[in-house]
């Protein structure tokens, strides 16, 4: 039996827009510890891993772990139908082939349910380590996306530098060039307006814009987003989730072909 | 070609062992091409109304150079990084094969000159195309012209796809790509269809994993190789009332061809005379192949514009702007630099299943799943 009840209805509804373009099918892990869910896009380029703690939920109950296998797109269309202020109950049993979405309207007037089929998904998992990253730069979420819109409609990859002043994210494309810098900034009285940079060794990295701008469609769960980066290695774009967890999601960098002949 | 009814026998019974994939996530991915069945497909195929085919003003056939430069265009503006591999000397116990589908080209001369006579404009193509013969001028042609693309060609001691599955075996190349099902045969790890279908059919790629086919259809590599032989195969008949199915069961009962020959009610069945399974099985096992080592490296260079431009378009009359504005693209794609994959980064992905909810395709082995699933776990507590 799973059963997990989340006053904060909204903010699964928007879990699920920041995720559903990027995959199609996942499997949602409830255990002990929480709700979570780790899948990549069909080309393996992207990983999102979303975790959701137990403690986090107004009550939690998972008896033994499931896998659930779910389209996100149908999960979608069904918490489309909550309010945003509604409060939302996931239930499932334990042979069961369904979970069922209670929506609750805060004044308790209204009370649907609704049941989504489950499916069964064989998904590619990786097992990513614990790195200490070279690069730690926190920003205001919206500052980012309006960074990586702004660049795709110039170019459609950014390399993105961090030094001890600031991070600069550069594009190139057919019409010309753009270069934005965001300094180090820790004045602003609102933390959640200030841009940090934990440094070890500058890095430089280039990105496909199409996924960033994908991933920052996570911006309203949270007022900052951590990019972590290090030398050939994927980025870790993160959301912190208020107290009830995170999403991160990881891109493979491009790189320099070493078979392709330049020209003689 | 091939295995006969090899796709629909895997589709039956081991769902698992393909599955479609997107064209473009093969981006950076080398790939190693059957060119033989790919020019065959080209000539039967491209620019064909009825019985005419596209030609030069000479009226020399260029059917196999549009399929060809178009094609290869488009995987190399995806930044796929093709090897085209043709065909060497068949084997000689293919030599019989060979002869039966030379005379069927002969029927189909005729059939298609009575077609002509009276008219069937559908019999006309139909015939028309069972004439279709590769010769050794449309292959040098596509030689010469993958040449001046850039892209590298290796010539097969003998079979083709044998050669591209050992080149998957070595990991030269990430997978094959041949619509003959016998390059699993040949235990190719990794076999792509559909891969040069054309982009207006919006076909998606298949992709076969050779240890999830022997794993979905319980045989190991040496049974494997002794139902496609009892399938059909290319180098010894088949035994009249045997399809794919019958040859699967009896495969799996009785373990190898010798016992199911043993086994097998010669007042029923036929077995024809000679039937050089051994054989067969030698060329499936022991293929004549160079080895990675003998191979040239694999480099992709950049296109000769004005070489393709000379020979298609002054020496077989292609339309000047469309060939520029491809090589224009692949030159692009040439220029920007490769997205990596998380695998390379992370090392290779594990497979999960739900432990709820209903399959779309009948389930396979069950052991896979628990394992696989504490090892996941393992990975999200130590994340937090």
């Amino acid at each position: 039996m799973f059963e997990a009840r989340l006053v904060q209805g909204g903010l699964l509804k928007k879990v699920l827009d920041s995720i559903k373009d990027l995959v199609t099918d996942a499997n949602f892990d409830c255990s002990p510890n929480g709700f979570s869910l780790q899948a990549m896009d069909s080309s393996h380029v992207s990983l999102v891993a979303l975790l959701l703690r137990s403690d986090g939920f107004d009550h939690y109950r998972a008896d033994r772990p499931i896998s659930m296998g779910m389209n996100l797109n149908n999960m979608a269309k069904m918490l489309k139908c909550a309010g945003n202020d509604d409060i939302i109950t996931m239930k499932a049993e334990d042979a069961g082939d369904t979970v069922t979405f209670m929506f609750e309207s805060p004044n308790q007037e209204r009370i649907s349910d609704f049941e989504l089929k489950l499916m069964d998904i064989d998904s590619e998992q990786l097992g990513i380590p614990d790195t200490d990253y070279a690069a730690t730069v926190k920003m205001p979420a919206s500052e980012f996306q309006r960074i990586c819109k702004d660049l795709a409609s110039i170019g459609d990859t950014v390399l993105i530098s961090v030094t001890k002043d600031g991070v600069k994210f550069s594009t190139t494309g057919d019409i010309g060039s753009a270069n934005i810098t965001c300094r180090q900034n820790t004045s602003v009285d609102k933390p959640e307006e200030q841009t940090t940079i934990e440094l070890n060794e500058p890095v430089c990295l280039s990105f496909a814009l199409r996924y960033l701008n994908s991933f920052a469609k996570a911006t309203p769960l949270s007022h900052t987003v951590t990019l972590s980066m290090s030398k050939e290695l994927p980025v870790v774009v993160e959301y912190r989730i208020g107290d009830l967890g995170h999403i991160r999601f990881y891109l493979a960098p491009k790189i320099e072909d070493e078979e392709m002949e330049d020209e003689a | 070609m091939g295995i006969k009814g090899l796709s629909k026998l895997l589709g039956d019974n081991a769902p698992q062992s393909f599955r479609e994939q997107k064209f473009e996530n093969y981006f950076g991915r080398k790939l190693a091409i059957d060119a033989s069945v790919h020019i065959y497909q080209f000539l039967v195929v491209v620019g064909r109304t009825g019985d005419q085919m596209l030609t030069s003003e000479t009226g020399e056939v260029t059917s196999h150079l549009q399929g060809m430069f178009f094609r290869t265009a488009r995987m190399l503006e995806a930044g796929m990084k093709p090897v085209y591999v043709f065909d060497g000397k068949p084997p000689a116990l293919k030599q019989e094969e060979l002869a039966r589908r030379s005379e069927r080209r002969g029927d189909a001369v005729e059939n298609l000159a009575d077609a002509k006579e009276t008219g069937e404009e559908a019999d006309v193509a139909k015939y028309s195309k069972r004439t279709v013969k590769v010769t050794r001028q449309h292959n040098e042609e596509c030689r010469r012209l993958l040449q001046l693309m850039g892209v590298p060609v290796v010539e097969a001691p003998s079979e083709a796809e044998a050669q591209c599955a050992a080149m998957c075996k070595e990991g030269l190349v990430y997978a094959m790509a041949s619509e003959d099902m016998d390059s699993l045969t040949f235990a190719a790890p990794r076999l792509t269809r559909n891969l040069m279908a054309p982009a207006s059919q919006k076909l998606p790629v298949n992709e076969y994993e050779y240890a999830k086919v022997l794993e979905g259809l319980n045989l190991t590599a040496e049974q494997f190789i002794d139902l496609c032989i009892l399938c059909g195969c290319d180098y010894c008949g088949s035994i009249r009332g045997i399809g794919p199915t019958r040859a699967l069961q009896m495969i799996q009962k009785h373990g190898g061809l010798e016992d199911v020959l043993a086994a097998l009610d010669k007042t029923k069945y036929d077995i024809p005379d000679p039937f050089p399974y051994q054989q067969a099985r030698q060329l499936f096992t022991e293929p004549e192949v160079l080895r990675a080592e003998q191979l040239a490296p694999l480099k992709w260079s950049p296109p000769d514009l004005e070489g393709i431009v000379k020979f298609l378009v002054e020496e077989k009359n292609f339309n000047e702007d469309r060939v520029r504005k491809a090589v224009d693209r692949i030159n692009a794609s040439r220029s920007k630099s490769t997205q990596g994959r998380l695998e390379s980064f992370f090392g290779p992905s594990t497979v999960k299943s739900s432990t709820q909810g209903k399959r779309k395709d009948p389930p396979t082995g069950k052991g896979k799943q628990g394992g696989k699933r504490g090892g996941k776990a393992g990975g999200v507590s130590k994340r937090k």
